[in-house]
């Protein structure tokens, strides 16, 4: 089954859209209707286009999924079965000609966005690929084609589900705008590298532009990869008023040929080309001998997000603080499935400089298998940084690799045999980096050289399965200098050796260290030091901790790799010495609040003005004399309600009640942290639920309403938006919930809002629903059955306290 | 293609739409500039039209024929400030609600200014001498389930990453499709009457006597 794509010039075929239009499909039908009603027309399209001298033909599928069912009068797996065969009959009469063509499954874009843009789960998309592809299968299909996409996510589906449920070839290309990056982000790059990893068997672009401005972008991409290229340009660029295209057949042909003096030696045609398109491209082929003049493909190791890319050619940073080892508030907050808490982790340690980040969900009692994916999808929702999947359960591993976006470091392997098999194979699949750590069955060798030999074995053993060189990076260990001072000095020689014989990219954690020892910090910059020097490239620390980030930054400054200082002064200048920076970067991590006001003032003022830095200032003072609740019942809470008087009055607004809650926020966060460190009970006044109904997306309302509520001391199950009644149904029955808030902005929704309210009423008659949204009214919320209508969250506490209190 | 941010955000039909009152400090005004900075740093606005015949865009409900009464031809239009803004907003209200709801309600109002200088330019580029403000699905009682059809007629998705929802909500968020009437004799278009909209029984505006046309 395997083509060989690099043995010759490949022509594709031209539009089909265009060429249905032509054959006079109506403006309210599309491709997809017209083509499932004239097979006909598509077997003659195909014939023309393998006349014209396309080699590769792509079936009519491109729109076909389970989100167009509406389109089709017939099942997904007969309307598969009507493009395929349509495309195989004129395969079959070529063939018959003594013309050898292939047949392509097309896979287009579901028209449904993934998580997080939208709300399609990855799960979902891959399912709805894999149907197509089990169905093509059936209907005979000599490769699958990905195109027109815009999310790398939701190509990664669409190629698993190719790779699972079949085994045809798969390529892959993508439409890109002038930037160089698609509509959701994705970087030319970024693309190669994954999809380089997922082992596709050719990549290219198309549609959105014409060949003159695709060309540059091909060109790149051409660079950064091995594999085979390909590129389907528009004819050029629409008319806005008009929708014709612009260049002509000749243009066209003239520019495609500058692709193939590239080295890209498969084209085709996308919007607005017809078979006159490919037919100039085809009578071209004699003269396309294969020059290509290929350059070598950089091989420093990167890894990416979906948009993304962090090469690794300097010291680079991962951030250590998503780990819940000896971290009792994060710990805390996976039991809870505090979402926002770990994501604020993750916001902090990118403000301070991080640019990967490790993630480890370890908690005795938690499922990582399933933790360790849904904490990757959170992250990706609000990061385009990289993230370094930190586990030794390959389940686990897997799991997160598989609905991770783009390539992912896996930490870690070691040179235990029984770990390599487990762990390498499943890091070849989803084409990421791997730690591999210098120790085995036996334990850490006490000597570099040992250290060394491991490294060595380890990769041996990724190069077996597949793994490039320079995705295996190594972590020589860092041991703890007051208990082992002569081993410790030994990382230092392996990572020199690793480095120096191996040409493998280093990793070390850094404040082990100094552990035993007094004033740590020195020593573990120094150790930082010394371990650059010696070739660390992936430190991996508390980014949030400035003198580390200073060693790294003085560092750059004198192997002359930060030119001119720029990154240092930029970072240090308004800095008056080292040790006050510390208190100084700290200080401004808390506060986005103006530094008015001062001091003097007491907590009810700055809450008032949304003052977060001295607020913590003040709850840590209290905090010495004072009770953790006492200051939440009598100092945060009554703030609260004051701001919130202000705003029933009209005399605050919504932006600066909500700059107040996030100052008491910062308050309460600073006594839960206490709470969590003495191991009390966080006080909850009652659990409520929160969720934005089915089919809506708009979640700032419920957010807004979260963050007021979780203020006055309700603890807020956030089942997010476009949540179906099922999921709340089942939750309030689980944990026994006794308020459930309910948004929905659109008229459209409503309805599932009603729905909703009479789901909650079957399961859980005690259970009490309050509802908000722009388009509700009070009237409206009694009719469709709730007990509480609140316009704004602070109607949302009024309700939470009733329904409370009534049961006390 | 791509539209130009060529205006500042309109800073009293912002602070109007976070519901805003009373005094307006410096503090505030610095905030809503930062904000502002924010957004247009993050958005990629394009938009994408379509001139049609009248008769080959169906439409569902009465106030959008009302509207285009007596047109030949109709614009048929698309703008998105692109996925950024809901990077934007969905990282931002991690730590901040405040800016975030800024953010939301300054970014509702670029994409109606966009639109207004956009529909200008449709109105320059197509050859009739008249035509109608232009009118989108959710007004009066003109489906939000016909956001899907408009996108289609615009292949949307493809050219400007505008798509719809299977609940007929776009993504970006930040987008509007829209339906103008052309002609080559004066036309007015027609605002949807109370009587005819879909919102008539949950209208806030309504029940305080005043009308969203005004």
């Amino acid at each position: 089954m395997a083509i060989d794509f690099n043995e010759k010039v490949y022509i594709l075929d031209g539009a089909m859209g265009t060429m249905l239009q032509k054959f006079g499909m109506s403006s309210d039908e599309t491709t997809t209707q017209f083509g499932q009603k004239h097979p006909e027309i598509l077997q003659e399209i195909h014939k023309q286009y393998i006349d014209a001298g396309a080699d590769i033909i792509y079936a009519a599928t491109f729109g076909i999924n389970r989100f167009k069912m509406e389109e089709l009068d017939v099942s997904l797996d007969e309307a598969v079965k009507v493009a395929m065969n349509a495309a195989n009959a004129a395969k079959a009469d070529a063939a018959a000609e003594g013309k050898h063509v292939k047949t392509a499954l097309g896979l287009g874009p579901l028209g449904e966005l993934l998580e997080p843009m939208g709300t399609l789960s990855f799960e979902e998309a891959y399912d709805a690929f894999s149907e197509v592809v089990s169905s093509a299968v059936r209907y005979g299909a000599d490769l699958a084609v990905v195109e027109t996409m815009t999310d790398l996510y939701e190509v990664k589906a669409a190629v698993l589900a190719v790779k699972e449920n079949s085994e045809l070839p798969v390529i892959v290309s993508m439409s890109f705008e002038e930037n160089g990056r698609t509509f959701t982000g994705t970087s030319l790059e970024a693309m190669a590298m994954t999809l380089e990893g997922l082992g596709v068997d050719a990549m290219g672009i198309n549609c959105s532009l014409g060949p003159a401005q695709i060309l540059p972008m091909a060109r790149k991409l051409r660079s950064l990869t091995d594999i085979p290229v390909f590129a389907k340009p528009n004819a050029g660029l629409p008319d806005p008023a008009m929708g014709d295209y612009d260049i002509t057949c000749e243009e066209f042909v003239n520019t495609l040929s500058e692709y193939l003096d590239e080295g890209i030696n498969m084209i085709g045609g996308c919007c607005g080309t017809d078979p006159q398109y490919i037919r100039g491209l085809a009578e071209y082929r004699e003269s396309f001998v294969k020059q290509a003049k290929m350059k070598k493909v950089d091989r420093t190791l990167k890894v990416c997000s979906g948009t993304d890319v962090v090469s690794v050619d300097h010291v680079t940073v991962i951030g250590e603080r998503i780990n819940p080892t000896g971290k009792k508030r994060l710990k805390q907050a996976l039991l809870d499935e505090d979402f926002d808490y770990i994501l604020s982790q993750a916001i902090e340690q990118i403000d301070a400089g991080a640019e990967i980040l490790d993630v480890n969900v370890g908690v005795p009692a938690l499922d990582d298998v399933k933790m360790l994916p849904r904490v990757i999808k959170k992250l990706q929702s609000i990061t385009g940084l990289p993230l370094q999947i930190d586990s030794s359960n390959p389940e686990a591993i897997e799991a997160a690799l598989r609905v991770y976006n783009g390539k992912a470091i896996v930490n870690s392997v070691n040179g235990e045999e029984k770990v390599l098999d487990e762990i390498l194979p499943i890091v070849r699949k989803y084409g990421a980096a791997v730690v591999g750590l210098t120790l085995d069955e036996n334990g850490i060798p006490p000597t570099a050289e040992e250290r060394l030999e491991i490294a060595s074995r380890i990769l041996t053993k990724a190069q077996s399965y597949g793994i490039p060189a320079e995705n295996v990076i190594i972590d020589c260990l860092t041991l703890t200098a007051s208990a082992q001072q002569k081993e410790a000095n030994e990382t230092l020689r392996a990572v020199r050796m690793v480095k120096e014989q191996l040409g493998l990219k280093t990793a070390l954690g850094v404040s082990n260290i100094s552990f035993g020892l007094p004033v740590r910090p020195v020593v573990n910059r120094t150790f930082l030091a010394l371990a650059m020097e010696n070739g660390l490239d992936l430190p991996i620390i508390n980014p949030n901790d400035e003198d580390m980030m200073a060693s790294i930054f003085a560092y750059n400054v004198l192997k002359n790799v930060d030119k001119n200082a720029v990154k240092y002064i930029e970072r240090y200048a308004d800095a008056e010495a080292a040790p006050s920076k510390i208190s100084q970067k700290k200080d401004k991590s808390l506060t986005n609040a103006s530094d008015k006001g001062g001091t003097g003032h007491d907590i009810f003022y700055y809450i008032e003005k949304g003052m977060k830095s001295e607020t913590v200032n003040t709850v840590n003072n209290l905090l010495e004399s004072k009770d953790e609740m006492i200051i939440v019942n009598d100092y945060l809470i009554p703030a609260l309600d004051k701001v919130g008087r202000g705003f029933e009055k009209g005399t605050i607004f919504l932006p600066q009640m909500l700059q107040s809650a996030m100052a008491a926020q910062a308050g309460f966060d600073v006594v839960k942290e206490r709470l969590a460190a003495s191991d009390k009970e966080t006080v909850s006044l009652g659990e409520v639920v929160v969720a934005t109904v089915k089919g809506d997306i708009h979640d700032i309302g419920k957010n807004i309403v979260k963050v007021i509520m979780e203020n006055y001391g309700y603890k807020i199950i956030d089942l997010g938006r476009d949540v179906p009644a099922e999921k709340i149904v089942e939750t309030v029955k689980a944990r026994n919930i006794r308020l459930v808030g309910l948004s929905a902005l659109m008229t459209t929704t409503l309805k599932s809002m009603e729905e909703t309210i009479a789901a909650v009423r079957e399961a859980a008659p005690g259970c009490r629903v309050m509802v908000g949204g722009a388009v509700l009214t009070a009237d409206y919320a009694a009719q469709i059955g709730a007990d509480y209508y609140c316009p704004d969250a602070m109607k949302s506490v009024e309700a939470a306290q009733e329904v409370f209190d009534e049961q006390i | 293609m791509n539209v130009e941010i060529k205006k500042a955000i309109n800073r009293e039909k912002w602070l109007e739409a976070m519901h805003a009152r009373g005094d307006i400090n410096d503090e505030l005004r610095t905030k809503l500039d930062e904000a502002e900075k924010m957004l247009v740093r993050e958005a990629a606005p394009k938009a994408v039209y379509r001139v049609m015949e009248i008769n080959e865009v169906s439409t569902c409900g009465f106030s959008i024929k009302k509207h285009l009464e007596g047109c030949s031809r109709v614009a048929v239009m698309g703008l998105t400030l692109g996925m950024g803004i809901d990077n934007l907003l969905r990282r931002t209200q991690i730590r901040d609600m405040a800016l975030t709801v800024m953010l939301d309600c300054g970014a509702s109002v670029m994409v109606e200014q966009l639109c207004d200088e956009f529909e200008e330019k449709i109105k320059q580029e197509t050859k009739e001498k008249y035509s109608t403000f232009r009118f989108s699905p959710g007004y009066g009682d003109y489906p939000l389930s016909d956001q899907g059809r408009i996108a289609r007629y615009l292949d949307a998705s493809r050219k400007i990453g505008l798509t719809v929802t299977g609940s007929s909500l776009m993504i970006p968020r930040k987008s509007v499709t829209a339906l103008i009437g052309l002609a080559d004799h004066p036309v007015k278009g027609r605002l949807a009457t109370c009587g005819e909209c879909v919102l008539k029984e949950k209208c806030t505006l309504r029940k305080e006597g005043k009308f969203c046309g005004d």
